[in-house]
């Protein structure tokens, strides 16, 4: 699994660090950081998760 | 505005075959029977608006979604669903805003209320707010507001009985955290609860547009007081983000008004479910670790918005097989949406343990609600403390579970008064 994010549309919900706080973490402006842009098996569902949840859609996860 | 869609809508004309108005015959727990009706027979219908414009309420849950993340919609505050009668659907009169506004405050709304703005001026406001809303800043208030939420239960508890939840639970403890999350300063808290928790209606201008000057009169002496002392709070981080003056001002206008009332709401709310829900509550008190599911529960089976903020095409936009004209608007039902039952199993049951994320109840889109980890962390502290702390609690009566007005013309359901007795 590769993550990839789409900075200029993160609008700072902060749903992807809610669900998935091991992939996904907020730089001091609320926006999206990727922690791990390739997560290990056990937090795939977590990582599709946060992308399906993403206010913006600003999270896309390539399988 | 001139009204260039009225004959391209198919089903206008004599009779018109839309809705006149937002239903209104339903509560926040007991949605209007006819948002379920007009779901299950087309994804979006036409929606009659003030100034006889006709637009669309669109109730399917994909639907929604893509009509609130499309960028070719942008918000229009000043154009609401025509009234069914009652409520307030007042539009406010410019000359009235004109005479009791000072000019500094009136250019600073239009700056920077970001409920009424898009790119890219709302997205440069967006980013000078959203730091202390993100979920570790969040984290990190935590104690202070389980000190806030005990603090407030003492009171509830040495209080006269019956007591209503509302005013003496739910609008405290939101008023405080927000203060608390904005960096409002000790000696100016008691003023903040005391002219934002007694806002006027809408429907009286004079009074509500004296009060909207009264809050920019307050924003001004806090931010005097911030400059002097910047520190980790929302307000400083305004304070540093190299906006202008009026930018700054109306960001700090926006962010002391919204967000704070409808977390009062959303625990008056809560505490009437699970009362009205003994097995559900029995299910949370066993285990209180499912309380956080249980808030993202209240706010899709609970949500007030039978009609979220208004948008308006920029230009023609076709979204899936609905035609939006250009200058034609667009009601988001984010009740309808949050009950739709391609999305959500048993929609109109109260169920705790269910998955409820991907609820409309914070909005969607890049518009969807700044502070919604810290409400998360608000209620469920606050339903957390209220039916661990008094056991026994039980409801004596609450004003939504008839239907009332509602408390926004945009079509939003008020909580009213819920009053306990233990």
């Amino acid at each position: 699994m590769r993550i990839e994010v789409d900075h200029d549309a993160c609008v700072g919900a902060g749903q992807c660090a809610l669900v998935a706080g091991e992939v996904f973490d907020q730089d001091d402006e609320g926006f999206v950081v990727v922690l791990d842009d390739t997560p290990p098996t056990g937090s795939h569902q977590a990582a599709r998760r946060a992308a399906s949840l993403c206010p913006a859609r600003a999270i896309r996860v390539r399988e | 505005m001139e009204n260039p869609t009225v004959d391209k809508v198919p089903t206008a004309g004599c009779p018109f075959h839309g809705l006149e108005a937002l239903p209104a015959d339903g509560t926040l727990l007991h949605p209007s029977p006819a948002l379920a009706e007009l779901r299950s027979s087309a994804r979006a219908t036409p929606l009659k608006y003030t100034g006889d414009h006709v637009g669309w309420f669109v109730t399917d849950y994909e639907l929604a979604k893509r009509v609130l993340e499309d960028s070719r919609l942008g918000i229009h505050s000043e154009r609401v669903p025509a009234s069914s009668g009652e409520s307030t659907n007042a539009e406010l009169d410019d000359d009235v805003v004109a005479s009791l506004l000072d000019a500094d405050a009136i250019e600073s709304l239009a700056v920077s209320n970001v409920l009424n703005l898009n790119s890219p001026q709302h997205e440069k406001m967006r980013r000078a707010m959203t730091g202390r809303f993100m979920v570790k800043a969040v984290r990190g208030r935590e104690p202070a507001i389980r000190e806030i939420v005990q603090r407030q239960l003492q009171r509830l508890q040495g209080h006269d009985r019956p007591v209503d939840i509302t005013t003496e639970y739910a609008l405290p403890i939101s008023a405080h955290v927000h203060c608390l999350a904005l960096g409002v300063p000790d000696g100016l808290i008691d003023s903040y609860v005391r002219i934002y928790n007694d806002e006027p209606e809408a429907a009286d201008q004079t009074d509500f547009v004296r009060a909207v000057q009264e809050q920019f009169d307050l924003v001004r002496t806090v931010l005097e007081e911030k400059r002097r002392d910047l520190s980790g709070d929302a307000l400083s981080d305004l304070l540093r983000a190299g906006l202008t003056d009026r930018e700054t001002e109306g960001a700090a206008w926006i962010l002391m008004s919204v967000g704070r009332d409808n977390v009062a709401r959303m625990i008056s709310t809560m505490t009437v479910a699970l009362l009205e829900n003994p097995e559900q509550l029995a299910i949370l008190r066993d285990d209180p670790t499912l309380v956080p599911g249980a808030v993202e529960e209240i706010v899709r089976y609970g949500s007030p918005f039978v009609g979220l903020f208004v948008r308006t095409a920029i230009e023609d936009a076709d979204i899936d097989d609905l035609h939006i004209d250009a200058g034609q608007s667009v009601t988001v039902s984010a009740v309808a949406a949050n009950r739709d039952p391609k999305r959500f199993e048993h929609p109109d049951d109260f169920d705790v343990t269910r998955d409820a994320f991907g609820h409309l109840g914070f909005g969607f889109g890049a518009h969807s609600c700044v502070g919604q980890q810290l409400a998360r962390v608000e209620i469920r502290l606050a339903i957390e403390a209220l039916i661990l702390g008094i056991p026994s609690l039980r409801l004596v009566s609450a004003a939504q579970l008839e239907p009332m007005p509602f408390a926004h013309p945009v079509g939003m359901h008020d909580t009213g008064s819920v009053v306990v007795e233990w």
